[in-house]
């Protein structure tokens, strides 16, 4: 038959749009490895402390060996004392037992010679480090330090701090602060005066830094969170605290071409710079996490550089895990920190050693509140991460997001405080979780690791495939527009109001284009397969044309495709109908898209273009929309 | 650019200590140039001085306001 030739120019065109990442989503849709489920990171459980099938029982001071070997016979396992130099005094003894421990745990307590008895734990205890001033670190607790010691210190990753420098060394009239004596630090360098010798000469870099990676177990002063870590000292603020976009995005590619694994930028304010977010793209795409402060200025505005979408942006709370008053949140919010709250007195601020801001020459231990203070704890265990192994920036920051504490009442994301404030030690507990995935992964072609790796880290993303609500809105756009379609048609060449809907020709491509084949999601399980059926087409074309979690592309979100088959419908007059419904379907989808401020294009420079070009191509696929449901007038 | 704002001097115990400008145009400034005197928290003053709305800053509560020259009022 004639018409499957323009089908297959059609497809043909298609494809070659594709171009070569059709291999890419091929292969996605080969690999149907369930991604891990992060959302059940294993919470810390008592249970899982218990030794299993071993009891120890405590008999009444002064049991023997002979006393207990009669009375254990009718419980059915063989007790022996726990240890030979506490004497037989004690009378605590060990036993195992294959079966229900609880039930036997339940008969043993009733026997009137013993003390207690219970399963057999094990206990380690954290790391505590003997910095004298520790016990005021409530920051540290509040991320769960401690334990996450046991896991990582950072070893080996390198954090550039770029602020106003960091006293790290003794050169000219600069002296190192006492409690880094011990940190690593690499080569960093002076953007404000332009040498090798990043020293603070303001108080606040120091005092990130000791956040970072302060001397710890050092007997002196207070901890770090990624005390192995080395540190890069990069200055690119002044002595008053200020600096350009220039030399900030001068040294983010500096810090990334130099080793970095982590940038902490506790900084932020004036415009968006393009050039300061392609240096924060630069670096990220380096493998380098970018780490910001979201502001002080305790408002609904996050400022860049932790607005740009390579960054993570970082709230403040105060001890109570509250947002602190000054704290800036918004929708580019990532992860809350301890940032301090110094309405409850000068102890709830962050304490770290630096130099005195009214007196540079004076090492002190400050206590200061900011979105600056939080900043650093996430850089910490940012570096905490890769220490552990984590491998590129999307793990870090999916370990960090997905462990993340909500406030009380929340589950997920709130512009408030982002996925939540961070736990160490829960996102070194997530980071295994993913790994163990990602291993399995690493058998897979290299393309299919790197689309896996891709991924834009939403919230909804973590939970691999799943059906997304049913949303009928573009459905409902796309019908309004057709009523308004037939109010422009004449009186003869309309093809009546309700003898389009009820036509199956024009409603299935209709309904497919705004909401997919959305029933499929009451008759089978969620899966790849499944799941992209219910899939809008435009949604469904960018995800196969360009893999999962991709940004939408300008030309699938455009009239590209309604224009394309009209063109064969010109020749092809029974398609004519169908490509209607097509037509009007991009046109909903594209219109609700305009409508819901949600665009996010790949390839369009500037934000403010997505728009315009939704509304403008929504527009054209009105006009086929319309040409083709015009009755031919004979 | 060259501007002349009026408004109160406000320390805030953010950070390091910042000095602020709460103009009377509803806008918050972080205070640069000028002299030490110009920090007194509470004082109201009119100031000339340009307004950079482009640095980042280890403040991050407003764009900068350099005075240039300043009196109490």
């Amino acid at each position: 038959m004639r018409p499957t030739l323009p089908v297959v120019a059609a497809l043909s065109t298609l494809f070659l749009l594709a171009g070569c990442q059709r291999e890419t989503a091929e292969a996605v849709a080969l690999a149907s490895l369930e991604r891990p489920d992060i959302d059940e990171a294993a919470q810390p459980d008592d249970v899982a402390f218990h030794v299993p099938e071993v009891v120890v029982v405590d008999f009444l001071d002064g049991t023997t060996k002979a006393e207990f070997d009669a009375i254990e016979q009718e419980w059915g396992l063989d007790l022996e004392l726990a240890g030979e130099e506490e004497g037989v005094d004690s009378a605590i003894t060990v036993g195992t037992f294959q079966g229900d421990v609880d039930a036997l745990l339940a008969r043993i307590r009733t026997n009137a010679k013993v003390e207690a008895a219970e399963p057999l734990m094990r206990f380690s205890r954290s790391f505590v480090p003997n910095d004298p001033a520790y016990g005021k670190q409530w920051n540290l607790k509040m991320i769960n330090m401690p334990k996450a010691w046991d896991r990582s210190k950072g070893k080996g990753v390198v954090v550039a701090v770029l602020d106003t420098g960091v006293a790290f060394e003794d050169h000219d009239d600069f002296r190192q602060v006492p409690d880094l004596k011990g940190t690593k630090f690499v080569e960093g360098y002076d953007f404000v005066n332009k040498d090798r010798h990043a020293n603070d000469d303001h108080g606040h870099g120091t005092h990130v830094a000791g956040t970072i990676a302060q001397a710890t177990n050092n007997a002196e002063g207070v901890a770090g969170v990624a005390f192995e870590a080395a540190i890069m000292p990069v200055k690119v603020l002044d002595h008053f605290g200020g600096g350009t976009s220039a030399d900030i995005a001068d040294a983010i590619r500096w810090a990334a071409d130099h080793g970095a694994n982590v940038i902490n930028m506790s900084l932020g304010g004036g415009g968006r710079s393009a050039v300061m977010e392609k240096a924060v793209d630069y670096a990220r795409k380096k493998g380098v996490v970018v780490v910001c402060a979201a502001g002080n200025g305790g408002r609904g505005i996050v400022e860049y550089p932790a607005a740009y979408p390579g960054s993570v942006a970082v709230a403040a709370v105060g001890p109570g895990g509250q947002r602190a008053p000054y704290s800036s949140w918004g929708k580019e919010l990532d992860v809350a920190a301890p940032g301090g709250d110094k309405r409850q007195g000068e102890e709830a601020g962050i304490i770290q050693n630096t130099i005195d801001p009214e007196d540079v020459s004076q090492a002190v231990y400050a206590s200061y509140q900011g979105t600056s203070m939080a900043t650093p704890h996430v850089a910490g265990v940012a570096a905490l991460l890769f220490a552990a192994g984590a491998k590129n920036p999307d793990q870090v920051e999916k370990a960090l997001f997905a462990s993340a504490h909500p406030p009380k009442g929340a589950t997920g994301w709130t512009d408030q405080y982002g996925h939540g404030v961070i736990d160490a030690e829960a996102a070194l507990q997530a980071l295994k979780k993913l790994q163990g995935a990602s291993d399995v992964s690493e058998l897979l072609p290299t393309e299919v690791q790197v689309a896996q790796a891709e991924p834009e880290l939403e919230a909804s993303d973590i939970s691999a495939f799943a059906y997304g609500a049913l949303d009928w809105k573009p459905f409902a756009f796309a019908a309004a527009m057709l009523a308004f379609v037939l109010l422009t048609l004449g009186r003869k060449e309309r093809p009546g109001y309700l003898n389009v809907f009820a036509s199956p020709g024009f409603l299935i491509p209709l309904a497919l284009t705004t909401m997919g084949v959305f029933f499929v999601r009451w008759v089978a399980p969620a899966g790849e397969l499944s799941t992209s059926f219910t899939l809008p087409i435009p949604d469904w074309l960018n995800k196969i044309i360009f893999g999962r979690g991709s940004l939408a592309n300008p030309l699938v979100y455009s009239a590209l495709v309604p224009t394309v088959l009209s063109l064969i419908a010109i020749k092809v007059k029974g398609m004519r109908q169908a490509v209607g419904g097509v037509a009007l379907g991009f046109a909903g989808i594209l219109a609700y898209t305009v409508w819901a401020k949600a665009p996010a294009l790949s390839w369009l420079p500037f934000t403010f273009l997505a728009i315009p070009w939704l509304a403008v191509n929504a527009l054209i696929c009105l006009f086929v929309a319309r040409a083709m449901l015009k009755r031919e007038t004979a | 650019m060259a501007t002349t704002k009026t408004g109160t001097v406000r320390f805030r115990d953010l950070e390091t200590g910042l000095w602020l400008l709460e103009a009377d145009d509803g806008q918050t400034y972080l205070l640069a140039g000028g002299d030490r005197k110009i920090k007194k928290d509470g004082a109201r003053i009119s100031a000339d001085g340009d307004v950079d709305a482009e640095s980042p800053t280890l403040g991050m509560v407003g764009p900068r306001f350099v005075v240039k020259q300043y009196r109490f009022l």
